[in-house]
């Protein structure tokens, strides 16, 4: 038998590689979308009365102050502050740079995880979201923040990986 | 007259520590105005006053603790300052002042029998004098038919104590001692849902509280602000120094068993519905070479509880800051729960044996702390000896309090003389409490166990 025999066709049984990067896809999608979203997040202490077991409030007239996460544009923030402080002491990061970068960073993750999700575009938007996490690399790699380092060194694998089975994209808007 | 001054010399039972000539004009004041003045309001005499018109008030003693009631009052809408008294002109002035710009008109008085006489139409009257004089003012306005708010301690003597609680029941007036932390919201819920209902702690078997303080300096007085001396000895002062820090003294307070631990020592007794079965203490003057009272002391209580045997240890350093601050903390076999008046000192525990608690989370009686609350099966492996029990998971209680921390409990006061709310700490109840603080002072002195009876606070 030769070796080209032995090889399965992509046209006999590519269930299995389609499923797979459907999944790889939907994975990278659902952690930019929801990334992205949180950035619009914030957590704010919310006032209420204290009930009892009846759902009456108590007799005290407590009121307790519980800590409730709300979304919106006005809780914008790309990048938590104290990073940004430590971005801010370096050189190799000027502000024309960073700031800009600071502004679009949630929804450019946003629109990646969605186009990753529906497959619009899909390589050119695995490799865009690629080189966001090189961008977002650079960064962590000044401040000697080996772990975030380690975990986007994870995600640029599972991109890249992501591309190299780009071609078994199915169920998408756009094939490619 | 000031709550950071004093008054007379020591002695009598009925009064609190008046001498006898003044005991006697004191009477004769008291029982010649209260019976004016209850013959001129019969209508505020029969029944709770009207709940939409304007209480009408008065203040005595307008040192550090009765400007922070002025001031926690004047929040309240619905209430009038009619009169202000004290012996110190200078603090007089201050308050008549600040009440003008708060757009209260009083009338000022130097002397609180001058307003008994003169104030024919007062509803209640807020006393924040030096302990001594507790019992001798409150006494007086309560059968004059005026509703009483009297800081803690209810007097620098038992029998001075006593006597209100008499005087409260013979009159029928409200008399509310100032332990505030029974109207705060956050010692309530505690009280009454997380330990009473719940179970939370399961069976309480110990407590300790504290109040660390730094050193301090002792109070001084503006130049041209001495009080005559003939004014002073009336008033039963030694010298303007010890009317400044009458806290020091014997004849005007309880030392600071009494003037910090009052609060705590409540607690204790309010949570282990006390008072004590025993007390054991120890204490002295160990750094302040012109303080009569100890500095620092100690008290080891034991508490008969429903569920059995509670031991309740306090200390009051007025040395040092060290140790966490202030605090009571009722440790049970399943939780342990730390009250401060400062949300900051305040936390709740659960032991790893304890059941889950997320059913309180979700009903709101208590929330995560700001970081990740341990998980006590985890820390399992941390152990450093193998009978270490496992680290409590913390989590904070989420009631707040969104007012002056002495409102709510003036707010009970005036509420229950609108006749829409019960006395959250009347004297009675009072008495009980501070009857442990009176006999750990005792126990200080005898060096040895103090036993209590019922007798102690039968009135």
């Amino acid at each position: 038998m030769s070796d080209t025999a032995s090889q399965p066709k992509l046209s006999e049984d590519t269930s299995g590689y389609t499923l797979a990067f459907l999944v790889l896809r939907l994975w990278l999608g659902v952690r930019a979308l929801i990334s992205g979203i949180e950035k619009f997040s914030a957590t704010v202490a919310v006032q209420k009365p204290l009930l009892d077991a009846s759902g009456n409030p108590d007799p005290s007239g407590a009121i307790v102050e519980i800590d409730q996460k709300v979304y919106g544009f006005a809780n914008y923030q790309g990048v938590p502050d104290a990073l940004k402080e430590k971005f801010l002491a370096e050189p190799m990061l000027p502000s024309f740079l960073t700031t800009p970068f600071y502004a679009t960073l949630g929804y450019v993750l946003i629109a990646l995880g969605l186009m990753l999700i529906v497959g619009l575009f899909t390589r050119i938007s695995l490799f865009a979201m690629g080189i966001v996490y090189v961008m977002l690399t650079v960064g962590l790699i000044l401040i000697k923040q080996d772990v975030g380092v380690s975990s986007l060194a994870v995600h640029i694998a599972l991109v890249a990986f992501a591309l190299v089975l780009s071609r078994y994209n199915r169920f998408a808007v756009t094939r490619r | 007259m000031n709550e950071t001054t004093p008054t007379p010399t020591a002695g009598s039972p009925e009064t609190g520590a008046l001498s006898s000539w003044d005991r006697r004009k004191f009477l004769q004041v008291a029982a010649t105005a209260g019976a004016a003045l209850a013959l001129a309001r019969p209508g505020r005499l029969l029944g709770a006053a009207s709940t939409q018109s304007d209480l009408r008030i008065a203040l005595i003693g307008l040192g550090a603790e009765g400007k922070v009631l002025m001031e926690a009052t004047l929040k309240i809408p619905n209430v009038k300052y009619v009169a202000v008294c004290d012996i110190w002109p200078y603090a007089l002035k201050y308050g008549q002042r600040f009440l003008k710009k708060e757009g209260h008109e009083v009338n000022a008085y130097d002397n609180f029998e001058d307003l008994l006489a003169k104030e024919k139409d007062l509803d209640a009257v807020f006393v924040a004098t030096p302990d001594v004089w507790h019992a001798p003012i409150t006494n007086a306005f309560l059968k004059a038919g005026v509703h009483v708010y009297c800081e803690k301690m209810m007097s620098n003597t038992i029998e001075g104590a006593r006597s209100m609680v008499r005087t409260m029941k013979e009159t029928g007036k409200l008399l509310q001692i100032g332990h505030q932390r029974r109207s705060n919201p956050r010692y309530l819920v505690a009280k009454n849902r997380i330990i009473d209902e719940a179970h939370m702690l399961g069976r309480v078997t110990a407590a300790n509280g504290q109040w660390n303080r730094a050193v301090s300096d002792d109070l001084g007085w503006p130049k041209n602000s001495d009080i005559p001396e003939d004014v002073l000895k009336k008033w039963g002062y030694e010298n303007m120094f010890q009317f400044r820090n009458w806290r020091w003294f014997k004849k005007y307070g309880g030392g600071p068993l009494s003037d910090l631990g009052a609060h705590q020592i409540d607690i204790f007794n309010w949570f282990f519905d006390g008072p004590p079965k025993t007390v054991l203490a120890g204490g002295g003057a160990d750094y302040y070479p012109n303080h009569e009272w100890f500095d620092n002391a100690m008290a080891i209580f034991e508490y008969q509880t429903p569920q059995g045997i509670a031991r309740a240890f306090y200390q009051v350093l007025t040395t040092t800051s060290a140790g966490g601050g202030y605090y009571e903390q009722f440790m049970g076999t399943d939780g342990t729960l730390r009250m401060s008046e400062n949300p900051k000192y305040t936390a709740i525990y659960r032991e790893a044996r304890a059941a889950d608690w997320s059913k309180f989370v979700q009903a709101r009686l208590i929330a995560p702390q700001a970081a990740t609350p341990v998980d006590p099966d985890a820390s399992a492996s941390s152990k450093v000896d193998a009978r270490e029990t496992a680290e409590l998971a913390a989590y904070r209680l989420p009631v707040i309090l969104t007012k002056a921390i002495h409102q709510p409990h003036i707010e009970n006061f005036l509420n229950a003389i609108r006749g829409t709310a019960k006395l959250n700490c009347p004297a009675d109840e009072a008495f009980r409490s501070e009857i442990a603080i009176f006999k750990a002072i005792e126990a200080v002195y005898a060096q040895k166990m103090v036993y209590l009876t019922p007798a102690d606070w039968t009135v």
